[in-house]
């Protein structure tokens, strides 16, 4: 069951609709190239922290299967972050996340977010924390019981950001090359 | 060692006795290999060769002399001990004396890690230390200042930084030097912060304020207020990115101005953004401070109607096409400040329709020179005992420096005093240490006559100490063939 809602704004619960002139609204197949681009991108940062992170050649044609896939997914969730400030709605960020079933602990439902990215002229007046908040509301409403983000264990800027709104770690992956 | 206020540091200086304008012709007409002129090839490898003779000849530039008189051993009973031990059981009840009672007031460290030494690149410390020996004559030449050349082994800027901490003790103040970018931001950055006396680095704030005084002028001269003039900056290096915040303090437009640098102009969606962020975050600032329409492109692109072109980046005459500046506004202003070689060469700038043109060369109008501001702010903040170097006082020596260039009158080819102005010097130095006692800063606190008046002494001094020296016999003498070189200062 694929939830295909247009492109309009949400409508949040108590929420604002729009913070630094930034508001999201669930992707569609539309916006998949430009969510692309800004999903490479992200994963270009995260090499920046870590060489195990290099980024392979054909992530862009990797990034455009992922979110087809998910947009597929009832699972899935996948936000797209615009900009209105200028006028013509602008792609500007980007959220991916899905819903995951813990088979040993409680809370069973765990909401995951797997990425997410904001260009750097809108990474300001509190628009990631929107992000954030609208991604948990999404995830909450598929049955999550617990929200969770991954991003690279050197990646002291997101490790302050998730720090500061109450997130911990719960797990710790190691790694090295064989 | 001795106690320092016995002792300062002492300038040879070559041809010692008169300072030449660039203007002067030369003692003696040079033939180049074709018989007549030489070409600046020639010049530039004749004066290397000479400057590598000097230095074994002299086997140093500057050397620690007595400032006290000494009539016999007897007087080290003042000198040193017993008589020191209570000297510095006053400096132990109040750290403060330091600055009264031994030579610290007037003593800086010129501080590098050889990471980017003059157009050499990362040369490293031993190497670069005839430059930093250089720099402290000039400090003394120029601003009476005694400076200490410190090289130093580091491997990262936190080192750099602990080691200069470390070091605040003996000095009244620090000039960074030569130390690569980005580092030098978090350099400069971390140590303004806290360390008690004033830190400053030249190859950012000289070049900034030298460039800002320029433009101050340069704007007048053409009619044109800062915050509607369209700035376009080439490089984002050390000097760039310290002009690009003076400019922002003066009110000139962020949001329109343009940077450009090896990829091109800089905007907020650049692909290397986040590679930005992670490495230099001060190149990441600018680029989202400015460049609002987020366009990219190239330089070409960039100064198609721009009012000014700010060019400081690599030495290439070819990097500024005179058909962009054909395409810049009219009677556009155009800076290019590259060492040894601009960007691209005053004539053709000026051919191309350049209606002010200012270079690094002092053999070429409108020399944007540090020594213009290094000494100056450095009399000025040791005799105000300031406490930092706050932009302000920056700006404060920039808008005295674009003064001083009008009591010879402001031209086109007369934007900023020569080197040769010496009269302009301590009335910058009263300046800014007038501005520290305004900001708060200041230790010591004067009128802005008695700052004037002793920046003027401690200005004059080491040019009479310097012809005294050339009398006396005690120095060694000049070997033959080595008249004084045309170009003179070519800017840091």
């Amino acid at each position: 069951m694929t939830e295909n809602r247009n492109a309009g704004p949400e409508v949040s619960a108590g929420g604002p609709r729009q913070v630094q002139g930034v508001r999201t609204r669930l992707a569609t197949a539309a916006d998949v190239p430009s969510l692309a681009t800004l999903l490479v991108r992200l994963k270009r940062l995260n090499a920046e922290f870590d060489p195990l992170l290099a980024v392979r050649p054909d992530a862009e044609e990797q990034a455009v299967r992922v979110l087809e896939a998910d947009l597929k997914n009832p699972r899935s969730v996948v936000l797209t972050a615009e900009s209105v400030e200028e006028g013509n709605p602008r792609i500007v960020g980007v959220v991916r996340a899905t819903v995951r079933e813990r088979p040993f602990y409680v809370p069973e439902m765990e909401g995951v977010i797997l990425d997410i990215y904001l260009l750097p002229a809108h990474r300001r007046g509190g628009v990631g924390e929107f992000l954030l908040a609208e991604a948990t509301r999404h995830l909450k409403e598929k049955g999550a019981g617990l929200v969770t983000a991954e991003f690279p264990s050197l990646n002291e800027i997101a490790t302050r950001f998730y720090a500061k709104r109450g997130f911990r770690p719960i797990t710790s992956l190691h790694a090295r090359r064989i | 060692m001795g106690v320092r206020g016995e002792m300062e540091f002492v300038i040879f200086v070559a041809d010692a006795a008169r300072p030449r304008s660039p203007s002067e012709p030369p003692s003696r007409v040079r033939k180049g290999t074709a018989g007549i002129e030489p070409t600046a090839e020639e010049e530039t490898a004749e004066i290397s060769q000479r400057a590598v003779t000097l230095a074994r000849h002299f086997a140093g530039k500057i050397e620690v002399i007595p400032r006290v008189p000494i009539r016999g051993l007897s007087d080290f009973a003042y000198w040193y001990t017993p008589g020191i031990a209570e000297v510095a059981r006053r400096i132990e009840r109040d750290p403060e004396e330091a600055f009264s009672l031994t030579g610290r007031w007037n003593t800086i460290a010129i501080v590098t890690d050889g990471s980017r030494v003059l157009g050499l690149g990362e040369i490293g410390p031993r190497a670069a230390l005839p430059v930093m020996e250089g720099k402290a004559l000039l400090f003394k030449y120029l601003g009476g200042v005694d400076a200490v050349p410190l090289p130093l082994e580091v491997a990262s800027a936190a080192e750099l930084v602990e080691t200069v901490r470390r070091l605040e003790p003996a000095f009244g103040g620090i000039n960074l030097e030569d130390i690569a970018s980005p580092k030098c931001f978090e350099v400069l950055e971390t140590l303004s912060r806290g360390l008690g006396i004033p830190v400053w680095h030249d190859d950012q704030l000289g070049t900034a304020a030298a460039t800002v005084a320029g433009l101050i002028n340069a704007l007048r001269l053409t009619g044109r207020e800062i915050s509607r003039a369209r700035i376009v900056l080439l490089g984002a290096g050390a000097a760039n990115i310290a002009t690009a915040r003076l400019l922002g303090h003066l009110g000139a437009d962020l949001k329109g101005m343009k940077v450009v640098d090896q990829r091109g102009l800089l905007h907020a969606d650049r692909e290397d953004m986040d590679e930005l962020m992670i490495h230099n975050r001060w190149k990441y600032e600018l680029a989202l401070a400015t460049n609002e329409e987020r366009r990219s492109g190239s330089l070409a692109e960039a100064l198609k109607g721009a009012d000014v072109l700010l060019a400081a980046s690599r030495p290439d005459p070819h990097t500024v096409h005179p058909a962009w500046v054909q395409s810049m506004a009219p009677r556009p202003i155009v800076f290019a400040l590259a060492n040894p070689t601009p960007e691209i060469w005053p004539q053709e700038a000026r051919r191309a329709g350049a209606a002010i043109v200012a270079t690094g060369r002092s053999d070429f109008p409108n020399q944007v020179n540090n020594s213009l501001i290094f000494p100056m702010v450095f009399r000025g903040v040791l005799d105000a005992r300031a406490s930092s170097i706050p932009d302000d006082l920056v700006l404060t020596a920039a808008r005295e420096l674009a003064r001083g260039a009008e009591r010879e009158g402001l031209t086109p080819e007369h934007i900023l005093p020569t080197m040769g102005e010496t009269e302009v010097f301590p009335e910058m130095a009263a300046a800014v240490a007038s501005a520290a006692v305004r900001l708060g800063i200041a230790r010591v606190r004067r009128t802005h006559e008695e700052f004037l008046e002793s920046a003027r002494s401690r200005m004059a001094r080491p040019r009479r100490l310097a012809e005294m020296l050339a009398r006396s016999g005690l120095l060694p003498e000049m070997p033959p063939g080595a008249e004084s070189p045309r170009g003179g200062l070519r800017g840091q």
